[in-house]
Parts: C-alpha cells; sequence; structure tokens
C-alpha cells in the first residue's frame, strides 16, 4: 500500500514538473528521426535512442530529483516515517520505468522492432540500472553541476561499449558485460542464462548500494546525525 | 563593476569547489585534440572498414561547428546550472537588490562566461579545425556558437522555476543546437522548416562554404535570445 502510494505520488511529480510533456515531444522527435532515416538502420538507431534516453533518464534526473527533495527537506521527513530505504528506492525505479517503458514501446513498434517483449524487458532493466547509479550519485552530492561532472564517466562506461557492441565491434567476451546484455535485449537480440545472472547479480549490488546511500542520506538529513 | 567582479568571483569559486572548473578548463582541449587527431583516424579506419572514399571526411565542418559551440555551450550551461541552484536557495532576489542589480547578475553568471568562452574558441579553433576556414569564420563561427549557448542557457533559466523543470527543459534546449544538422541531412526545401533555428543557418554555412550564412545566424540569435532576455530580467526581479 506505502509502496503504491509512493509511486503513485511520485508520477504525480513527475507530471508536475513536466517529465511527460517533455517525453511526449522527445518522443515525437524521435518519430521523426526514425521516419527520416533508411530502413535498414531504424532497428540499431531505435535501440540507441532507447537505450541512451528513456531507459537512461533516472541517471540524467536523479540528481535533480534527488536535489530538489533536499532543499525541500522531504528526506528528514522520510527519516521519520514507516516509509523505509527499499519503498523510496522502488518507488522512484518504478514511476521512472513506466514512462521509459511507454516511450520505448512507441520507438520499437515504429521501428518495426522484432520482438517487441524482450525490447521492452532490456528497457526496464536498463531503466533500473541507470536509475540506481542516479540515486548511488545523487545522494553523495550538492550540487547539479557536481551530479553531472559524476554522471560523465557513468556514461562513457555505460553506452560507448553498448553502442559498440550493438554493431558488434567489441570483442565477443564483452558480450557478458552487463550493460551489453541489456543493450542486446534491448536491440531485440536474444540473451543467454549467464548473461541474465551476471545482470542479476550487477542490479542486486546496486540496489544493496543505493539503499545503504539512500539510509546514509536520511540519517545525515539537515545537517545532523539522527 | 567591483560588484560584478566578485559575483562573477564567488561563482567561479562555486564551481571550482565542485571541480566543475577544471572540468571545463580541460575540456576545449581534450575535445580539441580528439576532434584534430582522433577523427582523422577514426576517418581511415573507417574507410578500410567500410571500403568507401570517405565516411566522416564530409562532415568535417560540422564537426568545426560542433566545436565552436562546444566550450560556449559547457561555460553558459554550468552558469545556468548555477542560477538555478540559486534560484531554488532564493538568493538570486537578494544579489538584484544590492549593488549588483539584475544587469550586474546577468552580466556575471551569463555574459562573462560566454565572452570567456568566445575567447578561448576564437584562439584554439585555428589549432584544432578540420578545415580550412577563413578568417571570418575564424571570428564569426565561435560568435554563432557562443550566441547559440546564450539562448540554450536563457531558456533553461527563464523556462524553468526549479533545478528539476531545468533538467528537462536543458534536454529540449539543446535540440535547438542540432539544427545544424539539417542542411546535412535533410535535402530540398523542406530543411527551411527549421530554419529558425539559428544553429540551421551556421550548418548552411558549413555544408554550402558560404560563410554569408553566418550573419543570419547571429542575427536570428540576437533574435532569440532578446526577447528571453527580458523574460529573465522579468523573472528575477
Amino acid at each position: 500500500m506505502r509502496l503504491k502510494s509512493l509511486i503513485l505520488w511520485d508520477m504525480k511529480f513527475q507530471v508536475k514538473y513536466g517529465f511527460y510533456l517533455l517525453y511526449g515531444i522527445l518522443t515525437l522527435l524521435y518519430l521523426l528521426v526514425l521516419s527520416a532515416i533508411p530502413e535498414t538502420w531504424r532497428e540499431n538507431i531505435a535501440a540507441i535512442l532507447i537505450f541512451s534516453d528513456p531507459a537512461a533518464m533516472g541517471l540524467f534526473f536523479m540528481g535533480a530529483i534527488v536535489l530538489l527533495e533536499k532543499s525541500q527537506k522531504i528526506p528528514c521527513a522520510f527519516a521519520v516515517s514507516p516509509v523505509n530505504a527499499g519503498e523510496y528506492i522502488a518507488g522512484k525505479v518504478i514511476s521512472l520505468c513506466v514512462i521509459a517503458l511507454v516511450v520505448a514501446a512507441v520507438l520499437a513498434l515504429a521501428a518495426g522492432a522484432g520482438c517487441l517483449p524482450y525490447t521492452l524487458f532490456g528497457t526496464a532493466v536498463s531503466g533500473v540500472i541507470f536509475t540506481l547509479l542516479g540515486m548511488i550519485i545523487a545522494t553523495k552530492i550538492t550540487s547539479l553541476n557536481q551530479f553531472i561532472l559524476w554522471t560523465v564517466p557513468i556514461e562513457i562506461v555505460g553506452f560507448v561499449p553498448a553502442i559498440l557492441h550493438l554493431f558488434n565491434i567489441t570483442p565477443a567476451v564483452l558480450r557478458y558485460y552487463p550493460i551489453n546484455t541489456c543493450m542486446d535485449m534491448v536491440a531485440g537480440r536474444k540473451v543467454t542464462a549467464l548473461q541474465l545472472f551476471l545482470t542479476a547479480l550487477l542490479l542486486a549490488g546496486l540496489l544493496i548500494h543505493a539503499r545503504k546511500c539512500v539510509l546514509k542520506m536520511w540519517q545525515s538529513a539537515g545537517g545532523i546525525k539522527l | 563593476m567591483k560588484a560584478i567582479r566578485l559575483s562573477f568571483i564567488h561563482m567561479l569559486l562555486f564551481v571550482r569547489r565542485d571541480m566543475m572548473l577544471l572540468a571545463a578548463c580541460l575540456t576545449p582541449f581534450l575535445a580539441g585534440i580528439f576532434f584534430r587527431f582522433a577523427v582523422p583516424f577514426l576517418e581511415k579506419i573507417l574507410i578500410n572498414w567500410i571500403g568507401t572514399r570517405e565516411v566522416l571526411a564530409p562532415y568535417y565542418g560540422l564537426i568545426d561547428l560542433f566545436y565552436c559551440v562546444l566550450t560556449p555551450v559547457m561555460f553558459c550551461f554550468i552558469a545556468a546550472m548555477i542560477i538555478l541552484e540559486e534560484h531554488d536557495d532564493h538568493i538570486e532576489s537578494y544579489l538584484c537588490i544590492t549593488t549588483l542589480g539584475r544587469n550586474g547578475y546577468l552580466i556575471s553568471r551569463i555574459v562573462i562566461p560566454a565572452a570567456a568562452a568566445y575567447i578561448i574558441t576564437t584562439i584554439l579553433l585555428p589549432v584544432f579545425s578540420l578545415t580550412n576556414l577563413s578568417i571570418t569564420e575564424f571570428i564569426l563561427l565561435p560568435a554563432t556558437g557562443t550566441l547559440q549557448a546564450i539562448i540554450t542557457a536563457l531558456l533553461i533559466v527563464t523556462l524553468s522555476t526549479n533545478k528539476l523543470e531545468g533538467m528537462a527543459v536543458t534536454k529540449i534546449s539543446t535540440i535547438t543546437i542540432l539544427g545544424a544538422l539539417i542542411p546535412y541531412f535533410i535535402p530540398g526545401k523542406i530543411q527551411y522548416a527549421l530554419s529558425f533555428l539559428p544553429s540551421f543557418w551556421s550548418g548552411k554555412a558549413m555544408q554550402s562554404q558560404k560563410p554569408a550564412y553566418l550573419p543570419i545566424s547571429i542575427l536570428l540569435a540576437l533574435i532569440w535570445i532578446y526577447p528571453l532576455l527580458k523574460k529573465f530580467s522579468k523573472k528575477i526581479s
């Protein structure tokens, strides 16, 4: 029940601050791009668009979301409320994933992607990974510029190998790199059980670390240790 | 003047604390080295791999153009983020009623970083450019990039009321820079549908190798900046 409320409030928050409008405009723009490029390129370009934007939106926005909450003293309220860190993280992750999945579905359908469930599953997994990474960074920073600077290495490590992997430019062993597995799924390619297992391991590690970081942020809310 | 200088130094100290100052200082050089040396190297690899005569070479002008936009956008973006933080903390209203004033605030936060970016880009462009540019282009191209960066920053700080909205507007405002791609990738008269973007004319100048289009880009950018500036002044008053 608490989780449902958190998700709904996060979604209202995202509507209020224009996320839905923004992604409506961006989806239209991406559809224009997809319609302007040759048909043979469409699937790969759609995979890059989905992977680098809706799936990674958590990485881009989490800094601003958490900083705004900090400036409104919301972590102090969470720290003394029955909401636990896991529910707080799940609320953010699921609400952002909803937008990512809708945008990904529209783009995949427009590009004529082969396997929509694979693409959506890949988008959801990528979305969770990037949102958790964004959350971990956001709990440690004090300004937007700091957040943007911290996300640059993650973007390089996250996007460059995945895009190269999409075009089969990387060594075969890198298909086990969890981010590349996500890209495979976004592109509608089948993945092995080992690839999925390694991705699940990364997810679990990020979840545990994000939970610790959120708890630490709540415990030191308002400049004092609770 | 002293108030503007102090306000600018205050911003620099804020940025230095975040390590963003170091990043901003290094970016023009790192990007320049990448564009000047890695792109031609990549071109050789791609030609061997794909087997065509040229792959990236037809877009060298576009890469030069993006180099001219890169530093100004980075400097103005950092300034825009600081303005958003100051807006959320209600600092800007206090600054504007001091001797600094609205104009001083604007100069210290937008004009000085943009001017610094223009000077840096104008000095570095002859070193790192991939195409043979004329002196007029060496002067006008960084100017179009700088004005484009000012538009981006003003869009962010004018259309948003807090840092979260600011990040959302950032995504939209950076699209205005992508107008430079249109003349390269959309043939025919349909491309003029986006001719209201200053970056479109910069792209057109590089694609058709006609620097005469650059003053159009500058004029159009000034037309964009004027109402945004008025709206921003009204917002911080």
